[in-house]
């Protein structure tokens, strides 16, 4: 039922989205490079609650170990990016490893409350924390290298690139997973869960490479979103954060990993850009946009097949 | 099927010629507004979050000046572009990279949050855009670089000169230190500890309670009440400070130890919602609507005329901000960030604020007086009535 | 003052935050059991309630205003839940649930704001009950101590016409199996229609309860809603004895919790959460009429 996408679409937006500095002035780049940032972190959410039926509050965690490490590891260590990126994603997948083993025990419901608990937590350590800047936020991040030695990025449209760069990888290797045997076992937890429980060891070794593979995602993500602001605070690791996208995925229409892409990039141009049109109103859009949403794209942005969504109508 | 796969391409590549255009490109090093002689000021303050009743009063202190003035600082045009700084970083940085790369600012003014202040400084500082803070403060914000001003306070400042004061109250007993567990609440303690140990006090112990979570203070309230002191230093903001003058009062902690604090402990909207709870708090602040100066009842009454409430220290920290971009505008030789960054270091005291006189010091905090406030119903309303000044 | 007398009353007070978190919380339980709704809208019910205190209830309202108000309190809450009842009925994924009470949650809040403004406002307690009485030595609100009072008065109620009336038993075997209800001729609808508008009363009622101890304010609708959350999951989804044991849970981590750990205090809460469910996924007192409960 799920078409492929077609390769040509793929590649005209890869090349319009390589192109857009050519075009773009400074703010509304910096605008694209945010949504990248948050895009990836939305895929991530994406591959456990629409691919593998897990719905996750907690993917800030892994978002924020990478968005931590990689600014850690630009005030003490080196300003290479791709160094940064390295750190990141791992200490995200390892982090993802640790916590994955308890809270992939669980499933629904509960699954959504124990990785809320996850992110809530990590936040608050964040906020804690003074070696990494405390309630706030850790600041002196330097500009970030590419090639050693090179020039540090501080130009808009340089930076985007690098962004786009760790979002086109990220969604690479969500896309791979996603059609791997792996991401077929992850397509089979989520039809089975509930109705077969007990399937046992092998269930629990497809959730926990799941949910390591979103926490790495997720890891980039940060990374991504420290390289553009080049500061982190403990508010991009709040409750709020988790919400916005986990809905961006159920907006976009969950499974489709590039669905959810679009519903952050909605989510984000309507909280942000339409929002500084009446100031202080932007959560009150964002929840227009959510109840009409609900009735008028039953089946998200994606129009893809929601889990659960009894077959009335004809499809 | 071939063609049909091609048409979103070739519609993508349409659009992207539309795009281009549009003109402009990111690949180039942006140069800053200055080009004219009027004046583009970014305005970022709340309008939304826990923040937004602050915002709400800085943007009437903000345009109460601009009004008094008609619409000019230092006799140039001012053009006003607004942002909602939201509650946290997470907002208010993109909010303040909108103003200065879309709208072209020349100079910022605002920022409530600490940790938002401190992620717009180094970004604001390579596009050459100076910031008058007019709220948050973090110790180290300002550090006398060129680029970052500040018309409100240091939060180790506020806290320090309670200090002496405290120390002569309580004599020999201790006093308990409680704050909202954040870098703010941290350095106001700090603050506070060093200046009262230097004076002789002693502290009889410390409780950090969880920042924006916390609605039950009676733990925290009840250590203290076990300990011995005999007052209770307490560094709270907006509603945290509703439920924790209300709670210390109901506990009774109210009956035997005296509370000190930060103004913001009773600040505007909160002592309303506080009411009679918060009488006999004392309160050290630079400002307040009761002060009795000429200067002071001149700016009162015309705010009250304006909004129809009385002002805030808030509000008369963006006012002044106002003030301090008016007399650099005045002695600056144009309009750059630059320019307005050099004629900030020299526009010396001003001394006819409605908080009285006060200049930036070599850091570029104000160097100003703080008051010592009580407490005490005014006309059956809670007031902050001024028992003299601190220092 | 020894260290026994210092902790009873954080016990007490415990018991004094489990009663507004066990009035809230409930009716979100019973929702999600019965009609396996998630209502992310629930804290924006309870910060009405407040808000409604805020307007109706001022310093020396006596006990009848305040008992009024707490009725009409009810009457808003049961009114907004069946409008939340209807407009949730034809959707049954939890996660289009969760996208549409939370838009309802966003949007509530800001006309909420645009009614009552952004400052913190005080809820005053009932002139009768205002004041503190000498407990262990120490002063103690009243107000709280009513408050733990109308809790168990109001969940005895609600027992028994669970467990002892046929609307009860009718309630219980929707939770049970809804399609065995209509088949013998109840519209379950109906049914669903009552619990919804029966749990929303309750959470404004709550909120209105809650008001002199929390007080209102932007941002509380998301402080209460997860607290209520945090309540229903550790307790046991669609259970009125669950909801009773996670409030009280919560309550004690709250404030006993708070004052022997002080320095964890805000990793407190999500940590014992988070313990809890990974021992007893299902919660501590799941309904024992409950279908697994735990899919979204």
């Amino acid at each position: 039922m799920r078409r492929a996408l077609a390769p040509g679409l793929v590649g005209a937006v890869v090349v319009v989205l390589v192109a857009l500095p050519l075009f773009l002035t400074p703010y509304p780049i910096s605008l694209v490079t945010r949504i990248l940032a948050f895009g990836l972190l939305v895929v991530s959410v994406d591959l456990l609650t629409g691919v593998t039926g897990l719905p996750s509050l907690g993917q800030i965690a892994y978002f924020g170990v990478g968005a931590y490490t990689a600014g850690m590891v630009g005030v003490h260590v080196t300003d290479n990016l791709v160094v940064q990126l390295a750190a990141g994603v791992a200490l995200a997948a390892l982090f993802a490893l640790v916590t994955g083993a308890f809270v992939v025990r669980t499933s629904g419901i509960v699954f959504l409350m124990v990785t809320l608990a996850v992110g809530e937590l990590t936040h608050r350590l964040a906020d804690g924390l003074d070696a990494v800047g405390g309630s706030n936020g850790l600041a002196g991040i330097p500009p970030g290298t590419v090639l050693p030695g090179g020039e540090p990025l501080l130009i808009a449209g340089f930076v985007y690139w690098w962004v786009l760069a760790v979002f086109l990888l990220g969604m690479a290797v969500a896309l791979v997973v996603s059609r791997s045997p792996l991401g077929r076992a992850m397509r089979g937890v989520r039809e089975a869960e509930g109705r077969l429980p007990a399937l046992g060891q092998r269930t629990y070794a497809v959730k926990l490479a799941a949910f390591v593979v979103a926490g790495a995602v997720a890891g980039a993500a940060g990374t991504a979103w420290t390289a553009q602001n080049r500061f982190v605070s403990p508010g991009d690791l709040a409750f709020s954060v988790s919400a916005i996208a986990l809905l961006s995925v159920v907006l976009g229409g969950a499974g489709t990993l590039w669905g959810p892409l679009l519903g952050a990039a909605v989510v984000i141009v309507v909280r942000d850009e339409l929002a500084a049109y009446v100031a202080g109103y932007g959560e009150l859009l964002l929840g227009i946009l959510f109840v009409v949403a609900v009735y008028a794209l039953p089946r998200g942005i994606a129009g893809s097949r929601l889990r659960r969504v009894p077959s009335v109508r004809p499809a | 099927m071939r063609t049909r796969r091609l048409a979103p391409a070739a519609l993508l590549s349409t659009a992207a010629l539309a795009l281009a255009g549009c003109g402009g490109g990111s690949l180039s090093e942006d140069s800053g507004g200055g080009g004219d002689d009027s004046v583009t000021v970014g305005l970022v303050l709340p309008a939304s979050g826990v923040y937004e009743p602050l915002g709400v009063d800085m943007t009437r202190g903000w345009e109460l000046y601009l009004e008094q003035n008609d619409g000019q600082l230092g006799g140039r045009d001012v053009e006003v572009v607004t942002a909602d700084e939201g509650e946290g970083p997470d907002v208010g940085v993109p909010a303040t990279t909108r103003v200065i790369t879309q709208d072209q600012a020349d100079v910022v003014v605002g920022i409530v949050n600490s940790a938002t202040a401190l992620g717009v400084k180094e970004g604001l500082a390579s596009s050459e855009v100076p910031l008058i803070v007019a709220n948050a403060g973090a110790d180290d914000l300002a550090d006398g670089g060129e680029w970052v001003w500040r018309t409100s306070f240091t939060n180790g400042g506020i806290a320090a000169s309670l200090g002496e004061q405290v120390a002569e109250d309580v004599g020999d007993e201790p006093v308990y230190l409680m704050a909202s567990d954040y870098a703010a609440g941290e350095e106001s303690i700090a603050g506070f500890r060093e200046a009262f140990e230097a004076a002789g006090g002693t502290v009889a112990g410390e409780s950090l309670t969880p920042f924006g979570t916390t609605s039950d203070y009676q733990p925290f309230l009840t250590r203290a009440q076990n300990s011995d002191a005999g007052a209770i230093y307490a560094f709270y903001a907006g509603a945290e400070a509703v439920s924790f003058v209300q709670q210390y009062r109901e506990f009774g902690a109210a009956e035997d130890l005296p509370l000190y604090g930060p103004g913001f402990l009773t600040e505007g909207g909160v002592l309303e919602a506080q009411g009679d709870a918060a009488e006999g708090v004392q309160t050290a602040m630079h400002y307040s609507n009761l002060l009795d100066t000429p200067e002071n009842t001149e700016f009162v009454d015309a705010y009250v005329e304006a909004y129809d409430a009385q002002p805030t220290t808030y509000a008369v920290q963006a006012y002044d901000a106002a003030a301090a971009l008016d007399a650099a505008l005045e002695v600056s030789d144009g309009t750059s960030g630059a320019d307005i960054a050099a004629a900030l270091g020299e526009v010396g005291e001003f001394s006819d604020s409605p908080r009285g006189p006060w200049s930036f010091d070599e850091e570029h905090n104000p160097e100003q007086t703080y008051f010592l406030r009580e407490v005490e119903m005014v006309d059956g309303a809670p007031g902050n009535v001024v028992q003299g000044e601190l220092n | 003052m020894g260290w026994l007398d210092a902790n009873l009353i954080s016990v007490l007070n415990g018991f004094a935050l489990a009663a507004l978190l066990f009035l809230i919380a409930v009716g979100l339980s019973l929702v999600f059991g019965t009609m396996d709704v998630l209502n992310l809208a629930h804290g924006s019910l309870s910060l009405i309630g407040a808000y409604l205190g805020v307007a109706l209830v001022d310093e020396d309202a006596s006990l009848g205003v305040f008992v009024l108000a707490a009725l009409l309190a009810a009457a808003v809450g049961a009114a907004l839940g069946a409008a939340l009842a209807a407009m949730t009925s034809a959707i049954n994924d939890h996660l289009r649930q969760a996208l549409l009470t939370l838009g309802v949650a966003l949007i509530a809040a800001d006309v909420l704001r645009e009614l009552f403004g952004s400052d913190p406002e005080r809820v005053s307690a009932p002139a009768a009950l205002a004041g503190s009485v000498d407990v262990l030595g120490r002063p103690y609100p009243v107000y709280r101590l009513s408050v733990v009072a109308v809790a168990v008065v109001i969940g005895l109620v609600l027992y028994v016409v669970l467990e002892r009336t046929q609307a009860g038993a009718i309630v219980r075997a929707t939770v049970a199996d809804r399609g065995m209800v209509e088949a013998i001729g109840i519209r379950s609808q109906v049914v669903l229609l009552g619990v919804f508008g029966v749990g929303a009363a309750l959470a404004t009622l709550g909120g209105l309860l809650a008001g002199p101890v929390l007080g209102a304010r932007p941002g509380l609708d998301s402080t209460v809603l997860l607290l209520a959350l945090v309540v229903v999951v550790v307790g046991g989804l669609g259970s009125v004895r669950g909801a009773l044991l996670g409030a009280l849970l919560v309550g004690q981590v709250q404030t006993l919790g708070v004052s022997l750990l002080p320095g964890q205090a805000s990793y407190l809460l999500f940590g014992a959460m988070a313990l809890v469910l990974l021992l007893r996924p299902r919660g501590l007192l799941p309904s024992p009429y409950a279908h697994a409960g735990g899919h979204a």
